[in-house]
């Protein structure tokens, strides 16, 4: 730093002379006035570092300078030079601001102490200027660094995907960002500090989370949920949610939930069972015509045997071929009539009967094409069970159909030294189900077969089955509010349980 | 004197069509329900031709015809394959046996596919037997 510039104002000239003599030599730089008027003139011209000024002058005196030059330059360093015992001008001078006083005459020890003084004053200031400075500086900087951070934190919530709504301790909300303003279709100012969770949401899922709040910590973080919500403009969205609690030291400060709007997804998901279903139908269709064409080609078959007969005059021939043609109208028949079960939605026809007679009259029409085949049809029926309120004719088409498919079932195994047998058995199972078990020791199945069993035309007979047996019994027995079990075993054989609700009085209905 | 013709087929309907074609054409008709029943009337009655289904219980069409393709006594013995399943499936089903039994078969010189005429079928019959 260059030399202090002094300013040196007296109206006596040999004073500010021999002043100024000394303080060059003590290397100052000094420029100097005679007058008041001079003196603010080179002030102001000089602007100089330290101020020495008389007191008593003509004119403007020290005082009226000192005012002056403070009215400039309040942080300006003045030294006032007094006659002895002045007190009077000493406290005025203190209250216009002047920094040090030395008496007069001025010696030069006295003058360099208050310059001393003066010049640590001033560095002082400086150094105070410059923390200030840097401090003002460094708070600009963390302030920006600070204004980044948060923003780059509120992007993050505002460009999530996922509906972010943050509550305080006292579940007011405190963070909305645009997609739970989309979902949920309140506009954030409206909700951002003025709703509380159960104004937002739904008392169950309000519910929910503030329980969560109070569970042992480790059960804190919540498990991802679905719900559709009902949106305040009437909208229902399906939603994916989940929640976190929030601690600082070890103190609940509030709570931020996660929502995934899974309308898009849900919708995925019906177009893709929609597809399925078509492929359900190309399936059926195929199926289908496989099925119609071995009727085709047995009705073929029975008129060229009829044909023959005819030709021949050979009663024989006419009888089989008739028998032919007469079976495949038989199939044409039941292949409608199970189509015509399964596409049409039908109410079960209850009325009190006995399951029992029902299985009786089974057994009797089955036993000979059973025995006939070499399987045994045994029955073990519990006899608890009298009179039920059900509809015969689901319980009479799903029996048939399962001990059919159960004496097929032995007659396709190739272990041909098993006994086969066809067990009939029914109780009554803790649920209060009346249960119906047909059990086979034929073939079994592997785990494809037993995944398709009720999809529509898949048969593994072959040729020779429809592929809507089981599912036409499935569907009889679901609108019986019924349910249908399946265990099997490929090369054991199979087990096939029908439950139907046991209902043993007639309901009061009025009538 | 009259060739002996074995039909082998588990469809009722089908034997008797098969029975009565071949009784209209001066062969005489065996029958067999299954693969198994097949080839024990193969070893016991020496047909000279065999009219095989192809999806049957017990020993299918699939199983016997490999058996008799890849074994010297049968292998000369004719067969028509007379089945609902297309040839590609059947043909697909031979490889994995063929893949399966270490032994590689001819593919089958007449295969037809149900429904089929009746001049169809003898004409087929015919060819085979002269």
């Amino acid at each position: 730093m260059s030399a202090f510039k002094i300013l040196i104002v007296d109206d006596e000239e040999l004073i500010v002379r021999l002043l100024s003599m000394s303080l060059r030599s003590d290397g100052y730089q000094t420029v100097s006035a005679f007058s008041g008027e001079q003196g603010l003139e080179v002030f102001k011209s000089e602007s100089p570092d330290i101020v020495v000024t008389d007191i008593k002058m003509p004119g403007m005196d020290g005082l009226e300078l000192l005012k002056k030059i403070k009215e400039i330059d309040p942080e300006k360093e003045v030294i006032i030079v007094t006659g002895h015992g002045d007190i009077d001008s000493t406290i005025t001078a203190l209250q216009y601001g002047a920094s040090d006083f030395i008496n007069k005459p001025v010696r030069d020890a006295a003058l360099a102490i208050a310059l001393e003084r003066a010049k640590s004053k001033i560095a002082i200031r400086k150094k105070l200027e410059e923390y200030t400075t840097t401090l003002e500086i460094k708070i600009a900087e963390a302030t920006e660094e600070i204004r980044r951070k948060s923003n780059f934190q509120r992007l993050l919530i505002t460009s999530s995907n996922d509906a972010i709504v943050a509550f305080d301790r006292d579940w007011k909300v405190v963070v909305y960002n645009p997609e739970a303003a989309r979902l949920f279709g309140e506009a954030a100012k409206d909700v951002r500090n003025k709703m509380t969770i159960d104004d937002l949401y739904t008392p169950k899922i309000a519910k929910g989370f503030k329980n969560q709040v109070k569970d042992e910590k480790d059960q804190r973080n919540f498990p991802w949920k679905e719900q559709v919500i009902h949106t305040k403009d009437g909208r229902q969205i399906p939603v994916r949610y989940a929640s976190n609690v929030l601690f600082e030291n070890n103190e609940f400060v509030g709570t931020v939930n996660f929502f995934q709007d899974l309308t898009e997804i849900k919708r995925l998901e019906k177009e893709l069972v929609q597809s399925e279903r078509l492929a359900a139908v190309g399936q059926t269709v195929s199926g289908l015509a496989h099925y119609v064409k071995n009727i085709l080609i047995g009705l073929k078959g029975g008129s060229y045997i009829v044909d023959v007969g005819i030709q021949n005059n050979n009663t024989e021939k006419l009888k089989s071929g008739w028998e032919t043609i007469k079976k495949n109208i038989k199939r044409i028949g039941d292949l409608t009539q199970d189509l015509l079960t399964y596409s049409k939605q039908r109410e079960p026809e209850m009325e009190l009967c006995s399951p029992h007679d029902i299985i009786n009259e089974l057994v009797e029409l089955l036993k000979g094409f059973a025995a006939s085949k070499n399987v045994l049809l045994s029955k073990d029926l519990d006899k608890s069970i009298d009179q039920v309120m059900a509809d015969p004719k689901t319980i009479h088409h799903a029996l048939l159909n399962i001990i059919n498919n159960a004496i097929d079932a032995c007659i396709e195994d190739e272990d041909i030294t098993k006994k086969h047998e066809v067990k009939i058995l029914t109780h009554i199972d803790k649920n209060h189900m009346i249960c119906f078990e047909v059990a086979d020791n034929g073939c079994g199945m592997d785990e494809d077969t037993r995944n398709k069993l009720f999809t529509p035309m898949f048969s593994s007979k072959g040729g020779k089955g429809t592929g809507l047996g089981l599912l036409v019994t499935g569907k009889l027995i679901e609108e019986h509010k019924g349910i249908i079990e399946i265990e099997t075993s490929p090369g054991v054989g199979s087990t096939f349980r029908v439950k139907l609700p046991y209902t043993k009085a007639k309901p009061v209905d009025g009538n | 004197m009259s060739k002996k013709v074995l039909v082998v087929d588990d469809d009722p309907d089908v034997r008797s069509f098969v029975v009565t074609v071949l009784e209209e054409n001066q062969y005489i008709p065996l029958i067999a329900q299954d693969g198994v029943e097949g080839l024990e009337k193969i070893e016991k009655e020496k047909p000279d031709l065999v009219i095989l289904d192809v999806l049957m219980p017990r020993g299918s069409g699939i199983r016997l015809y490999h058996h008799l393709k890849s074994h010297e006594q049968f292998k000369a013995l004719p067969i028509i394959m007379f089945t609902g399943i297309a040839l590609r499936s059947f043909l697909k089903s031979q490889k994995v046996l063929d893949e399966f039994q270490g032994a590689e078969v001819p593919k089958p010189d007449i295969y037809l596919e149900k429904p089929v005429d009746p001049e169809v079928l003898a004409a087929a019959v015919r060819k085979k037997l002269g």
